[in-house]
C-alpha cells in the first residue's frame, strides 16, 4: 500500500523523477535567487564597499570550499558511474571520498565563521556582516540536507546497483550538484567581485 | 442584553451626526489643496468608466440568466465560442476595456504624476520647507527658523501640530525614527511613508484656511490609531506672525544641550 | 499521456491508516478540508470581533467577550486588537482559503479529472498535509503566549516585526510557521505539477483537462516559484529577530545597521502579488467548468481562457510594485509598475467574455454551486474594476491603506474566492462525501451570504474612499471620520448578517456528512468530465481502469447526441 507508486517501466520512473525534482530545484534555485538578489541591492547601494570601515574577507577560505565542493561533485559523479555499472569497490570509494568532501566543506566553513569574528566581523555589526554570516549559514543548511540524504545511499553500498534505488542516486545526484553550483555562484558573486 | 445597549447607543451616535446627509459623509474630506481635484476628478472618471463596464457585466450576467434559463430555453446553443466573430467579440471587449479605462487613467496618471505630483518645487519657487519625523506614536514637525538652516538651534520643532500658509508651496521631507509610517493628508489626498533610514517627501500647495486632521497610515504598532496630528492652515499673515513668535519662542527655549532635539537633518533639494 | 499506470491501492485496514496517515489524495483532500473549514471559522469570529470594535468602540463583545478579555470587562483592548487583524488576515489566506481550494481541491480534484489513481507522489503529499498542521498548531499556540501573537499586519513590515517593533516570541512564531507552511504548500505544488504533467489519462492533451486543473495547476507553479521568495524574506526576519542580523534595521534605531526595511516589502510582494492569484486561479478555473456544466453548453472559448489564466500568470510576477507606489520608488518604476498592472486588464476582461459567453444561449439551472459561481462573476467584476484606482498611481496616492483597498482585496480574494471554494464544496460533495447537501440551505446560504457581504466590503470601499485608513482600534479619535459611525455599523450589521449565514452551511454540511441517510447518485449533476464515471463516494483506488480519455471536458447539447442525456462523458468518442 505504501508502494503506491509502483512502476511498470524504469524509463517512466526516471522521468517522473527527474520532473518533480526539477521543479524542486527551482524552488531552491528561487530561494537563493532572493537572497542573492538581496546581497546584490545591498553591493549596488553602498557606494563604498565593504561598508563603514570594515574588513574584506580574504578569499583563502572561500576559495578552498569551492575547490573542496568541486571535487566532491566529480566524486559523486563519478559514484553514480560506478553504480551503474555496478562496480561495488568504485561505490564504496567514490561514495568514501564524497561524504569525507562534504563534511571537510563543512569544517571550512566553521573556519570562515571563525575567520571572519577574528576580522571583526560580528553577526549582528550590520547588514554587511549579517549577509555573509546568514547566505553562508542557509547554504550550509543545505549541505546539512544533502549530506542526511547521502545516507539513504548507504544501502546501496552493500547491494550495487538495485533498479528501485535508482532514482535516490539520481536525485541525490541533482541536489549535491545544485548545492555545489549554487556556492560557485556565491563565491564569485560575494567572495570574488 | 450586552447586545442591545449598543444597537442603542449608535442610534443616538446617528441622532447626533444627522446634521450631514447620507450621501456627504461617503464623500472624501474637504479639498484644501491645488492639486486635490486632480486625484478627486481621476477618481470619478474611473468610476464612471467602471460602472458603464460592469453595467455591461451584470447586464450579461442577470439578463442571459433570465432570457436563457432551462424552464425558458431549454435546448443550449452548441458552441465551442471559436467561431470568428466570437472571437473577435471577445478580443474587442478585451481591448476596448483596456484602451478605454486602462490606457486613458493610465496616461492622465502618468500626466499627473509627473506634471505634479513628482514635479518637485524648486529652491527658486522658495516653497515652505518642513522636515517630519514619524515615532511611535507621534509626529515630530521642524522648521528651519530664521537662519534658513535645518538642524540648528533657532529651529521651530513642534510636536504633533503643524501650521502651514496657504498660497505657498509647501514641501514636506519624512523620515522615522524606529518603525514604518505613513504621513497622511486626507483634506490634501496626500500621503507619503515615512521610512527609518529613507528619505522620502511631499508637496502640496493649501488654499484654506482652518483645522484639519493629519494621521498615520501605516500599521506602526498598537496605538497606530492615536498617532494623529493636527494641521492648522493660516493666511500668509497670520502665518509669519505665527512663525515670528514660534521663532522667538524656540530661540529662548530650545535646549541646546539636548541631543534629542536635533534629529533634523540637511536639506537635500 | 500517462508516463506509467499507477497499482491498485489495496484498502487501508487500521483507523490511523485509513483516516489519520492516509496516502490517499481524497482523505488528504477531506483532511484539508476540515482544516480549511475550521480555520475559516476562526479567522471569521476574529473578523466580528474587529468590525465590532469598530462599530461599538468600548462595548463589550456579546457572548464571549467576557471569556475572553476578561480584565476589560469584555472589550476588545488596543493591542489585542493589532493581534486579531494580523491573525485574521493570515489565517484566512494561508489558512482557510489556501487548504480548502489549493489543498483540498487540488488534491481531490486533480488525480479524479486528470484520471489517475492517485498523486505521483502520496507520502510527500501526507508530508505537506501534517507540515500544514504543525504549522497550523504554532500558529494558534502564539495566541496563548505572553505578549501574545503577532501584531504587525498580515505582510508584518520590519521594523515594525523586527524586535524594535514587536518584542516577545509572537512575531517569531508567525514567522516561523508561515516558513513551515510554505515548505508545506511547495511540497504540495511540486506534487501538483509532477502529477498534472504525468499522470494524465491516455488522450488527455492539457486542453482536455477541466479548466479546474488548468487552474490549480498554474497556482501550483506560482507557488513553487514564489513560495521560496517569501521563504527567503521570512528566513532573514527570522535571522534579525533571533541573530541579531540587521537586513531590516535602519536610521536611528539600528545600532550599527545599514539595513533596509523596504527590501523586505520588495520580497514580500514579489511573492505577494503572485499570492492573490495563487488564491484566485482555482477559483477562477473552479467558476468556468461549472458555467459551463449548468449553462449545459461547451465552456466559450475554454482555450482562450486557459490561456488567459497562463497570461495572468506570467504577468502577475512582474506587477509587485503597485503595493509599494508610497514608499517612492523613482518614477520611472512607479511608472513601469502602473503601465504593466493596467495589461491585466485585458486577460481579465477576455475572462469576463468568455464567461458571459458560456451563459449566452445556454439552457441555465440554477442549483447551489451554479448561484455560488454567479457570484463569482459578480463579485469578481467589482473586485477586478476597483483595482483600477488602487493601480493607477495618483489616486493610489490618497486611496493607498485606506479601507478602499481593504475592500478591494476582500472583494477579490475573500469574496470571490469565498464563492468560488463553497461552490466547489456544493458541486462536488457527493463524490467526495456520497451524499447531496440540501439545496434550500444552499440557497439560503448563497443569498445571505452574497447580501451580507456585498454591504461589508462595498461599505468598506465607500468608508475608504472618505478617507478611513487601515487597522485603526478607534477611528473616531479622528475629526473628519466621525461622520462615518453609521456607515461602519452598517458594515458591522452585514459582517454580521454574512457570520448567520455560515450557520446554515455549517448545519446543512454536519448533517450531511454525519447524519444524512440518503445516498446521492454517480453523476448527480449530469457532467461527463472523468470523476462522474466513477461510483460516489470514490473509491480508493478512484478508477479500476484507467480511463483513455476521447473529448473535451464540456462537451454539452451537442445536437448529433441521441438518447436522453445531453451531455458526453470524457471517455466517449465525440458524436
Amino acid at each position: 500500500m505504501n508502494n503506491a507508486i509502483e512502476v511498470n517501466n524504469i524509463e517512466g520512473r526516471k522521468a517522473v523523477s527527474s520532473i518533480g525534482m526539477t521543479v524542486l530545484l527551482v524552488s531552491f534555485a528561487m530561494l537563493f535567487a532572493t537572497l542573492l538578489l538581496g546581497y546584490v541591492v545591498f553591493r549596488l547601494t553602498n557606494d563604498v564597499w565593504p561598508p563603514m570601515g570594515l574588513k574584506r574577507i580574504p578569499l583563502t577560505l572561500p576559495t578552498i570550499s569551492t575547490f573542496i565542493i568541486g571535487v566532491s561533485s566529480l566524486f559523486f559523479y563519478n559514484f553514480e558511474k560506478a553504480f551503474n555499472r555496478n562496480n561495488l569497490k568504485m561505490m564504496r570509494l567514490q561514495f568514501g571520498l564524497t561524504l569525507l568532501m562534504g563534511v571537510c566543506f563543512m569544517l571550512v566553513q566553521f573556519e570562515l565563521w571563525s575567520s571572519m569574528k577574528e576580522l571583526g566581523l560580528y553577526v549582528s555589526g550590520g547588514a554587511y556582516p549579517s549577509l555573509f554570516f546568514s547566505l553562508t549559514w542557509i547554504h550550509a543548511a543545505h549541505i546539512v540536507m544533502a549530506l542526511i540524504s547521502l545516507f539513504f545511499l548507504v544501502p546501496t553500498l552493500s547491494t550495487g546497483f538495485r533498479e528501485d534505488r535508482i532514482t535516490w542516486v539520481m536525485n541525490v545526484g541533482k541536489f549535491w550538484h545544485f548545492l555545489g553550483l549554487i556556492w560557485l555562484v556565491m563565491y564569485i558573486v560575494m567572495f570574488v567581485y | 442584553m450586552g447586545f442591545i445597549t449598543p444597537i442603542l447607543s449608535a442610534s443616538t451616535a446617528r441622532a447626533a451626526s444627522t446634521t450631514m446627509s447620507l450621501w456627504e459623509s461617503m464623500k472624501p474630506p474637504e479639498d484644501i489643496s491645488v492639486h486635490g481635484n486632480l486625484i478627486d476628478w481621476l477618481f470619478g472618471y474611473t468610476t464612471y468608466m467602471n460602472i458603464f463596464f460592469f453595467a455591461l457585466v451584470c447586464a450579461g450576467l442577470f439578463g442571459f440568466s433570465w432570457f436563457y434559463r432551462a424552464s425558458k430555453h431549454p435546448k443550449a446553443y452548441y458552441t465551442y465560442g471559436n467561431k470568428k466573430i466570437h472571437v473577435i467579440v471577445a478580443t474587442i471587449i478585451g481591448l476596448s476595456v483596456f484602451i478605454g479605462i486602462d490606457m486613458n487613467i493610465t496616461r492622465m496618471s502618468n500626466d499627473d504624476y509627473v506634471g505634479v505630483f513628482a514635479n518637485w518645487p524648486t529652491e527658486k519657487e522658495n516653497p515652505v520647507k518642513i522636515q517630519a519625523l514619524g515615532q511611535q506614536w507621534a509626529w515630530h514637525f521642524r522648521y528651519a527658523g530664521k537662519d534658513n538652516l535645518f538642524n540648528t538651534e533657532d529651529d521651530v520643532v513642534q510636536l504633533n501640530d503643524l501650521r502651514l500658509p496657504i498660497g505657498r508651496k509647501v514641501v514636506i521631507q519624512v523620515l522615522s525614527k524606529d518603525v514604518i509610517h505613513s504621513l497622511y493628508f486626507p483634506n490634501a489626498r496626500r500621503k507619503v511613508d515615512a521610512i527609518p533610514g529613507r528619505l522620502t517627501r511631499l508637496w502640496f500647495q493649501p488654499t484654506k484656511a482652518g483645522n484639519w486632521d493629519i494621521a498615520c497610515a501605516e500599521m506602526c504598532g498598537t496605538y497606530h490609531y492615536r498617532m494623529k496630528a493636527h494641521l492648522t492652515t493660516y493666511s500668509q499673515e497670520d502665518y509669519a506672525a505665527w512663525l515670528a513668535e514660534a521663532g522667538e519662542k524656540a530661540l529662548q527655549e530650545n535646549d541646546i544641550e539636548n541631543p534629542e532635539l536635533f534629529w533634523g537633518w540637511k536639506w537635500q533639494w | 499521456m500517462a508516463f506509467f499506470e499507477q497499482h491498485i491501492h489495496s484498502e487501508p485496514k487500521t483507523f490511523l491508516s485509513k483516516y489519520v496517515f492516509s496516502f490517499d489524495h481524497k482523505v488528504i483532500g477531506k483532511q484539508f478540508l476540515w482544516y480549511g473549514i475550521l480555520f475559516l471559522g476562526i479567522g471569521g469570529i476574529m473578523a466580528l470581533m474587529i468590525r465590532w470594535t469598530l462599530a461599538f468602540p468600548g462595548q463589550a463583545f456579546p457572548v464571549i467577550g467576557n471569556l475572553l478579555f476578561p480584565e476589560t470587562g469584555g472589550v476588545v483592548p488596543p493591542d489585542t486588537y493589532a493581534m486579531l487583524f494580523t491573525m485574521h488576515g493570515t489565517i484566512m489566506i494561508f489558512y482557510a482559503i489556501t487548504p480548502i481550494l489549493i489543498g483540498a481541491f487540488g488534491n481531490f480534484l486533480i488525480p479524479l479529472q486528470i484520471g489517475a489513481r492517485d498523486m505521483v507522489f502520496p507520502l510527500l503529499n501526507m508530508l505537506s498535509f501534517w507540515l500544514a498542521f504543525i504549522s497550523g498548531v504554532i500558529l494558534m499556540a502564539s495566541l496563548c503566549i505572553p505578549l501574545g501573537a503577532a501584531a504587525g499586519g498580515w505582510t508584518s513590515y520590519p521594523t515594525l516585526s523586527t524586535l524594535i517593533g514587536s518584542p516577545g516570541a509572537g512575531q517569531t512564531l508567525w514567522t516561523l510557521a508561515l516558513f513551515i507552511l510554505g515548505i508545506s504548500s511547495t511540497m504540495g505544488a511540486v506534487n501538483y505539477i509532477t502529477t498534472i504533467i504525468v499522470l494524465r489519462a491516455p488522450g488527455m492533451g492539457y486542453f482536455d483537462m477541466p479548466l479546474a486543473v488548468w487552474g490549480l495547476g498554474l497556482t501550483a507553479i506560482l507557488n513553487a516559484i514564489f513560495l521560496p521568495v517569501l521563504g527567503a524574506g521570512l528566513l532573514l526576519l527570522i535571522f534579525d529577530r533571533v541573530f541579531g542580523t540587521t537586513f531590516f534595521l535602519a536610521g536611528a534605531a539600528a545600532t550599527s545597521g545599514t539595513g533596509d526595511p523596504i527590501l523586505f516589502q520588495h520580497v514580500f510582494w514579489i511573492f505577494g502579488h503572485p499570492e492573490v492569484y495563487i488564491l484566485i486561479l482555482p477559483a477562477w478555473g473552479i467558476t468556468s467548468d461549472l458555467l459551463s456544466f449548468f449553462a449545459r453548453k461547451p465552456a466559450f472559448g475554454a482555450k482562450a481562457t486557459a490561456l488567459a489564466m497562463t497570461s495572468i500568470t506570467i504577468l502577475s510576477t512582474v506587477v509587485y510594485g503597485h503595493h509599494m507606489y508610497t514608499t517612492q520608488m523613482s518614477p520611472l518604476l512607479t511608472q513601469s509598475f502602473m503601465t504593466l498592472t493596467m495589461t491585466i486588464s485585458i486577460p481579465s476582461a477576455i475572462f469576463f467574455a468568455n464567461w458571459l459567453g458560456t451563459l449566452w444561449k445556454g439552457s441555465i439551472k440554477f442549483p447551489t454551486p451554479m448561484v455560488f459561481s454567479l457570484g463569482v462573476v459578480f463579485v469578481f467584476g467589482l473586485g477586478g474594476l476597483t483595482g483600477l484606482y488602487l493601480a493607477t498611481v495618483t489616486t493610489d496616492l490618497y486611496l493607498h491603506d485606506t479601507y478602499f483597498v481593504v475592500g478591494h482585496f476582500h472583494y477579490t480574494m475573500a469574496a470571490s474566492v469565498l464563492l468560488g471554494g463553497y461552490a466547489a464544496i456544493y458541486f462536488w460533495m457527493p463524490k467526495m462525501f456520497g451524499k447531496m447537501l440540501n439545496e434550500t440551505l444552499g440557497h439560503i446560504h448563497f443569498w445571505l451570504t452574497f447580501i451580507g457581504l456585498n454591504g461589508v466590503f462595498m461599505g468598506m470601499m465607500i468608508v475608504g474612499y472618505a478617507g478611513m485608513h487601515r487597522r485603526l482600534y478607534n477611528p473616531f479619535v479622528y475629526d473628519f471620520l466621525e461622520r462615518l459611525i453609521p456607515l461602519n455599523t452598517f458594515v458591522t450589521y452585514s459582517a454580521l448578517l454574512m457570520g448567520v449565514a455560515q450557520f446554515f452551511f455549517v448545519a446543512n454540511f454536519i448533517h450531511t456528512v454525519f447524519f444524512k441517510k440518503e445516498k446521492a447518485t454517480d453523476n448527480p449533476w449530469e457532467v461527463g468530465t472523468l470523476e462522474w464515471t466513477v461510483p460516489s463516494p470514490a473509491p480508493v483506488y478512484n478508477f479500476k481502469e484507467i480511463p483513455v480519455v476521447k473529448c473535451g471536458p464540456h462537451e454539452f447539447g451537442n445536437p448529433n447526441l441521441t438518447g436522453d442525456r445531453d451531455y458526453q462523458f470524457q471517455t466517449e468518442e465525440l458524436v
